[in-house]
């Protein structure tokens, strides 16, 4: 590992930190006051997009039937509408293709208010019927098993929230950076869910499972930024933020990019789903942590209020 | 020169890496010889989500589950996995089952199956004599008969007095007879087999060991008990074989040993027609004899020999017993009639509310797919890390420390044997995102002592503490979070939430110390 020859300039990767800090300073120059409101405009926002426009909930939590086709020499239109001469039944259907594997394919939905399987069997045997050489890969959720996986998902958040929230509570035992640490994941979460109703993405099992992990990220930033001011050993509160910051954006980034090549290359719905998800939600993040947590924080350290509960912690 | 080969020496014995390495070999070990197994939305098979018609204890659940082993056993399937979950304020139960490598007609067979209430059926000669209402088991009451022999085995129950007397009736006299048990027998079926299953079925192998008298054959039987009509395959078509079940009002066509050619052009031919009929096909497996396969179709335990006159004594308790080549096969044999017995007692139906069916020839592509994604996410990450340091002794260790934790992941799961799924798989991504992201928090901890502007005011110890405290307080958030998951949540994302607290686990003990020394060394290199 590592060169052979010892390259004793250590001077252009100093410098590269030094313009990447120079470039994030605008965020120090920022105004505490402006670093609070701005996130907090765009949270109303989002909630307010959300109370008009909730994401759509996927078949696996509302019940349905989805039916995918590979290898078939159909145009999703023509299978359609043969589907519905051969069966009688409403459906609709959708094009995908991968990139990189070229499988493609065609999913076709169908509505489930009566005897689903059924009707996942009618369709696929229509299909099998026309298109011998298809591999038919139907999925049949009953509405009552949505409702379960709907209650069930809805109480892993929940839990998973109030967790999240002890424990951070237990690490910084002070209630303005826990709680501003806890308000910034609900920020996310509510940011990451318009994002989803705009971009017409499916709340599903999968969906949920993502807005579970942008906890576990926001948490990450989150704590790594109020440890840094907290615990400061820098000279000045600006040199601990600017290099928590840069810290920060080195994680973002390097995860968004994962994110990307994984969105890139997956044809699974699941994944996809996950990984849409998770970009919005860390960009979401990258603000709440960086402006609206870095502006509360700092605000927080220079009041006077801070120090009453500093000494009360015997420190 | 000297001194920096000392120092690589010091560095491979510290624990720490030690113990990565150690990790690392233990994985490989695990992976090349237990090998990786796969869920079935990667592998292809059908996963199934059933649910109790009405709430059950958790006991009764238990009982479900150990018939539906059995049930689907008897289906000759191998890749089967069976949970439950139970709420025990509500008694909502879900049982989810997930058979891997099947076809679509299997599919649905198997969904049929779960369905339909597994009816067991006693039956001497031709007739019913009693079902699983009839058969009361009573617990444990299964075990080794020693008096008889060594490696003599046998299971008690009792029958209703109705039953009882029937069997007096029919029985009387009928010493060495056979008595057949079913579970879940093909009734109303047309059977369609090869000649040499045909002439096994007819063969002395299912008449027991009679003192007097003839037994009938056990087509015979099936016909009178079942409406199960067996025909020998003598090159008929399609055509005839799907106008004789229909004619004689069947439901079900079943093929045995019969060229696959014949099970397509049948199947295609029922589709075409858009008849009710559901069509199954079975080939002896590997080993398997053409008993054992005889009654693997017919779902037949036994057949069982009349040893005791019913007409005389007045004993309630019935004892069904049988040899083995050896004591644990004997025990093996009584377990599986005993929860055989009792799971035809079960009275509560279920009802499938979720299926999803994967083709396996779609599973290596999928395959395919999630190990150019992993490349591609890992490649990214080398780049990208990089380009923000601008020093390979950092972008590599990073990135290869994400490569041994994905290693180490598979390794584990490979030693628990985890069904990879795609969730899992997205779990283990979601883990060395932060995996990464915590790298990155060390990395500048120690280059903030050097680079900078910053003045040296915490020792490279306290700033590694420092690192340490961000990184348990995030593992410890997600793994409280990611537990929820595993608890609240039914079937498809368990994988996710394993995976994750897997990977945050193995993060936190093994290879984030490890990179801290790795990084801490190679940095005081410059």
């Amino acid at each position: 590992m590592g060169t052979k020859k010892q390259k004793t300039k250590k001077k252009p990767s100093d410098e590269i930190l030094k313009t990447k800090r120079k470039r994030l300073s605008f965020l120090v120059r920022m105004e505490p006051r402006k670093m609070i409101l701005y996130p907090l405009v765009v949270f109303l926002v989002a909630a307010l997009i959300l109370a008009v426009h909730f994401p759509e909930k996927g078949i696996d939590l509302k019940g349905g039937v989805v039916v995918t086709v590979y290898h078939v020499s159909a145009s999703p239109n023509e299978l359609a509408s043969y589907v519905k001469e051969k069966t009688g039944i409403d459906v609709r259907a959708e094009e995908f293709k991968d990139p990189i594997t070229g499988l493609s394919g065609i999913r076709i939905y169908a509505p489930a208010k009566t005897a689903p399987s059924k009707i996942a069997d009618e369709i696929s045997n229509a299909i099998r019927l026309k298109y011998k050489d298809a591999d038919v890969t139907p999925r049949v959720v009953d509405p009552t098993f949505g409702k379960i996986a709907q209650k069930q998902g809805i109480k892993a958040v929940i839990y998973a929230f109030i967790g999240m929230a002890i424990v951070v509570f237990l690490f910084f035992r002070d209630p303005v950076p826990s709680g501003t640490i806890i308000f910034s994941a609900f920020s996310d979460m509510v940011i990451a869910l318009a994002t989803m109703g705009i971009l017409g993405i499916e709340l599903t099992t999968a969906t949920i499972a993502a807005l579970l992990m942008l906890i576990g990220y926001t948490v990450d930033s989150n704590i790594l930024l109020t440890t840094r001011l907290l615990r400061r050993k820098e000279d000045t509160i600006e040199d601990a933020y600017l290099s928590a910051v840069s810290t920060g954006f080195t994680m973002s980034t390097t995860t968004l990019g994962a994110l990307f090549i994984l969105w890139l290359v997956s044809t699974s719905e699941v994944i996809d789903s996950i990984t849409i998800v998770l970009i919005f939600g860390l960009l979401a993040d990258f603000m709440n942590t960086w402006i609206f947590n870095a502006g509360v924080l700092r605000w927080y350290i220079a009041s006077p209020l801070k120090f009453s509960i500093k000494l009360r912690r015997g420190k | 020169m000297m001194a920096r080969k000392k120092g690589v020496k010091a560095l491979l014995l510290n624990w720490r890496v030690l113990l990565l390495i150690l990790f690392l070999i233990g994985s490989v070990v695990s992976m090349s010889i237990k090998g990786l197994t796969y869920g079935i939305d990667i592998g292809g098979g059908v996963a199934l989500i059933a649910e109790p018609e009405k709430p059950v204890s958790k006991d009764t659940l238990n009982g479900i589950i150990t018939s539906l082993q059995n049930r689907l056993n008897t289906f000759g399937v191998k890749d089967i996995t069976i949970e439950a979950q139970h709420d025990p304020e509500t008694g909502q139960s879900l049982i989810v089952v997930k058979i891997a490598n099947v076809t679509l007609d299997e599919a649905n067979q198997i969904k049929d199956l779960i369905e339909s209430q597994g009816v067991l059926y006693m039956e001497f000669n031709g007739v019913i004599f009693a079902t699983g209402a009839d058969v009361t088991v009573h617990s444990s009451d299964y075990g080794l008969d020693l008096q008889e022999c060594p490696t003599c085995w046998y299971v008690g129950f009792e029958l209703s007095g109705k039953a009882q007397n029937k069997f007096k009736e029919i029985a009387a006299g009928k010493l060495g007879w056979p008595i057949d048990i079913y579970l879940d027998p093909p009734v109303n079926s047309l059977l369609v087999v090869s000649p040499r299953v045909y002439q096994e079925m007819n063969s002395g192998d299912f008449m027991g060991a009679p003192s007097e008298g003839t037994p009938k054959p056990l087509v015979e039987r099936l016909k009178e008990a079942f409406n199960i009509t067996v025909v020998e395959y003598s090159n008929q078509t399609a055509e005839d074989i799907v106008e004789n079940a229909t004619a004689l009002g069947k439901d079900k066509i079943i093929l045995a040993d019969v060229p696959e050619e014949l099970y397509n052009d049948v199947r295609e031919l029922v589709l075409s027609k858009d008849l009710k009929l559901r069509v199954s096909h079975y080939t002896p497996q590997q080993g398997e004899d053409l008993k054992d396969f005889v009654k693997r179709i017919l779902n037949l335990y036994g057949p069982y020999v009349l040893k005791f006159d019913p007409a005389k004594g007045e004993t309630t308790r019935l004892k069904l017993s049988g040899s083995a080549p050896t004591k644990e096969e004997a025990l093996q044999e009584a377990r599986k009639i005993y929860s055989v017995l009792r799971s035809g007692s079960l009275a509560v139906k279920l009802h499938v509310v979720s299926e999803e069916y994967i083709s396996p020839t779609l599973g290596a592509s999928f395959k395919k797919q999630a190990i150019i994604a992993g490349i591609g996410a890992l490649i990214a990450v080398l780049l990208i890390v990089y380009f923000h340091y601008r020093r390979w002794r950092i972008a590599i260790p990073v990135a290869s420390t994400s490569l041994f934790e994905v290693i180490i992941i598979l390794g584990i799961a490979a030693l628990i044997r985890w069904n990879l799924d795609l969730p899992s798989i997205a779990g283990i991504i979601a883990a060395i995102g932060t995996g990464v992201d915590q790298q990155i928090v060390i990395t500048d901890e120690l280059l903030g002592g050097t680079a900078g502007r910053v003045t040296r005011r915490m020792s490279a110890l306290r700033r590694m503490a420092r690192a340490f405290f961000i990184i348990f307080a995030s593992a410890a958030t997600t793994i409280v979070a990611m537990s929820f998951l595993l608890v609240y949540f039914v079937g498809t994302l368990k994988g996710f939430a394993v995976t994750t607290i897997l990977g945050v686990l193995i993060g936190v003990l093994v290879t984030r110390p490890a990179y801290a020394e790795i990084a801490k060394y190679l940095l005081s290199l410059e």
